[in-house]
C-alpha cells in the first residue's frame, strides 16, 4: 500500500461514511441552548468531538434568517463538530457557507420523513473501549481479530470471539453483531451496535444496541451477567437473576413503543 | 528446549511461593535439570522457603545489571541434585527488571543447559507480575477455592492472554493449568467453600491438581524446606500428583472428598 500511494502527497478518493445527523426543529439559538442544556445535563463532553450533520428537514417554522455562529459555537461547546447541512431552506444556504458549513443537500424540507424517528443519543456506555485490535499487542485485549467494518451503519461484519472473555476485558463490535464462542467471566465487558450471541457462560456485562439499535437482542446459552443493556435501556440484577432464565438458555429483548421500552429476559427452552 | 513455566495467580498469599517450591523440587527429583526463579523483586521469599537464604550473595537484579554473572548468583539446591534457584533482590524495586534483561537471563539459563525455568510470580498484575509472565510457554494459575481469588485468577489469565509473548507474536497460545491450593473439603461439604467443580467451571481451564488445607505447609516454609519433600503428607502427595500431571501422566484427583472421622479416630484422637 505504501508502494502504490508514493509520490502522492494527497489524493482524493470517493468515500460514503456513517455521519452522525442532528434534526435542528428550531433555529433561534437561546432555545435551542435551552434545549441542549436539559438533554445532556451535566455533561457537556458527552460527545468528543464527533462531526454531525445539521438536518432542517424537520423545521418547525422557516425563519428568514439564522445565526449560525451562535449556533455552530453552542454545538462547539458540547464538543460536536457541525461540518455540514441537508435540507436547508434556499434562502438560507449564503448564511450556511458563510459559516464554513458544507451543502449536503439542496433541497429545502423534504415532504418525506426520515424513516426512522430520530433517536436520542444512547447513553453512551462509558468509557468508549476501545476496537479490539489483534495481533498487535492492545493492553488486556483479548487476542480477537477485528474485522474491517463496512462504511455504512449496521452491515459490519459479525466479530467473532473464540477464547473465553476474562475480568477486565472489554470487547466493542463496533456496527456489527458480537458472537462469543467460549463464553465471558464476570467483571468483563462485550458492547456490540447489533445483537450479543454468548454460546456458553454470560457473567459480566453486557450492551447490545451501543448506538441506540432497539432492535438488537442478547442471547446466551448460560445466563447470568452482571448488566444488561439493549439501546441504553439496562438492568441490573443485585437481587440475584431470575430463576426462570438462570444458567438457561435465554434471550434479553426491548419491547414496547418508542416512548416506553422495557426490557424482556425470556428462556428460550425448558430445559 | 528450555520450557519456562510461570507460577501467577493474580492474589497474594495464595500459595505461589509454595507451590514454585513444590514443582521445581518435583521437577528436579524427576531428574530435569530445573531453575527457580523469584520475580518477587523487593520483598524476596523464595530463597526462604527453599531453605537457603543464608547463601544469597547476588541476585537476579545484579545478573540482569551485569554486576554478577549468571553461575555466580544461581544457588544451588540442598535437597535436589538438579535444582537452582535464583533469588530475588530486597533492596531494588521492580522497575529495576526489564524486558530485555529477563530474556537475557533466561536465554543464559538456556544455554546452560536448564530444561525447566520455573518463575514464581509477585502477586498483583504490576510490572513484576507481568515479568514474570512475558517469556512464559505454560502458566500454573493458583486459585483457593474463594471468590476473590477467582476473580483475580481470571484476570491474571486475561493478562496472559494479551502480553505474553506467545500471544503479542501471534503463536500458539501459553498453555494454562489450573491448580487449586488450601481446599478443605469438609467447609466445602458444609457450604462454606467453593468447590473445585464450582471453581473450574467459573475459569474453565484445565485442573492439574488440587493441593488441602494443611498446617504442613508453615511447618515446611518455617523449616526452608519444599513442602514436596515432607513424608507422610497430603500436601506432599499432591504436589507429587501436580508435577505428574504435569509430565502428561494420568493420576486421579485425591484429597478432594470428606469422609467422616470414624468412631476409633474420634475417640484416639489424629489430624
Amino acid at each position: 500500500m505504501a508502494d502504490a500511494s508514493q509520490g502522492k502527497l494527497i489524493e482524493f478518493k470517493g468515500a460514503s461514511l456513517a455521519v452522525m445527523t442532528a434534526y435542528v426543529r428550531e433555529t433561534d439559538a437561546v432555545r435551542l441552548a435551552d434545549a441542549m442544556h436539559m438533554m445532556m445535563g451535566g455533561m457537556p463532553d458527552f460527545f468528543a468531538g464527533e462531526p454531525v450533520v445539521l438536518d432542517f428537514s424537520q423545521l418547525a417554522s422557516v425563519p428568514d434568517w439564522v445565526d449560525w455562529t451562535a449556533i455552530t459555537s453552542l454545538l462547539r461547546r458540547y464538543q460536536v463538530q457541525p461540518i455540514g447541512v441537508r435540507h436547508l431552506p434556499e434562502h438560507l444556504h449564503e448564511g450556511a457557507r458563510r459559516a464554513n458549513l458544507a451543502s449536503l443537500g439542496k433541497e429545502g424540507p423534504s415532504s418525506e420523513r426520515p424513516i426512522a424517528k430520530p433517536q436520542p443519543p444512547a447513553p453512551a456506555p462509558a468509557p468508549q473501549p476501545e476496537p479490539v485490535a489483534a495481533p498487535a499487542p492492545a493492553p488486556e485485549a483479548a487476542p480477537t481479530v477485528e474485522t474491517p467494518s463496512a462504511a455504512s451503519g449496521t452491515t459490519a461484519p459479525t466479530l467473532i470471539v473464540e477464547r473465553p472473555l476474562r475480568s477486565g476485558q472489554q470487547i466493542y463490535a463496533k456496527g456489527g453483531d458480537l458472537v462469543l464462542l467460549a463464553g465471558m467471566s464476570p467483571g468483563s465487558e462485550i458492547i456490540a451496535d447489533g445483537s450479543i450471541h454468548v454460546y456458553g457462560p454470560l457473567r459480566g456485562r453486557a450492551l447490545a444496541g451501543a448506538r441506540g439499535d432497539t432492535s438488537a437482542r442478547i442471547f446466551s446459552t448460560n445466563f447470568g451477567p452482571e448488566l444488561v443493556s439493549i439501546a441504553g435501556v439496562y438492568r441490573t440484577f443485585e437481587r440475584g437473576i431470575p430463576q426462570t432464565v438462570a444458567g438457561r438458555t435465554a434471550q434479553v429483548r426491548l419491547t414496547g413503543s418508542d416512548s416506553q421500552h422495557t426490557l424482556e429476559i425470556i428462556a428460550l427452552q425448558n430445559d | 528446549m528450555t520450557r519456562v513455566i510461570v507460577i501467577t495467580s493474580g492474589k497474594g498469599g495464595v500459595g505461589k511461593t509454595t507451590t514454585s517450591a513444590s514443582i521445581s523440587s518435583g521437577l528436579a527429583l524427576r531428574g530435569f535439570k530445573t531453575a527457580v526463579i523469584d520475580f518477587d523483586v523487593g520483598l524476596r521469599n523464595l530463597d526462604l522457603i527453599m531453605g537457603c537464604e543464608r547463601r544469597v550473595v547476588y541476585d537476579l537484579v545484579n545478573v540482569i545489571n551485569g554486576e554478577a554473572n549468571l553461575s555466580q548468583a544461581l544457588i544451588k539446591d540442598k535437597h535436589c541434585e538438579n535444582l537452582f534457584i535464583l533469588p530475588a533482590s530486597q533492596t531494588r524495586d521492580k522497575d529495576a527488571l526489564t524486558e530485555e534483561g529477563v530474556e537475557k537471563v533466561l536465554k543464559d539459563l538456556s544455554h546452560m543447559g536448564f530444561e525447566y525455568v520455573v518463575c514464581d510470580s509477585p502477586a498483583g498484575i504490576e510490572r513484576g507480575a507481568v515479568m514474570a509472565l512475558t517469556f512464559a510457554d505454560e502458566a500454573i494459575v493458583v486459585s483457593n477455592p474463594e471468590v476473590s481469588s477467582v476473580r483475580d485468577s481470571d484476570r491474571i489469565l486475561g493478562i496472559l492472554q494479551s502480553k505474553s509473548r506467545r500471544a503479542i507474536e501471534g503463536r500458539e497460545p501459553v498453555k494454562e493449568h489450573l491448580l487449586i491450593t488450601r481446599y478443605a473439603p469438609k467447609r466445602v461439604e458444609e457450604g462454606e467453600m467453593l468447590s473445585y467443580k464450582d471453581v473450574q467451571e467459573l475459569l474453565r481451564v484445565p485442573l492439574i491438581g488440587v493441593i488441602p488445607e494443611s498446617d504442613d505447609v508453615l511447618q515446611a516454609s518455617n523449616q526452608g524446606t519444599p513442602a514436596i519433600h515432607l513424608k507422610d503428607s497430603d500436601v506432599a502427595t499432591a504436589y507429587q500428583d501436580v508435577v505428574a500431571r504435569f509430565l502428561d501422566e494420568d493420576r486421579p484427583l485425591r484429597f478432594v472428598s470428606y469422609e467422616k472421622p470414624g468412631i476409633l479416630k474420634r475417640l484416639f484422637g489424629g489430624k
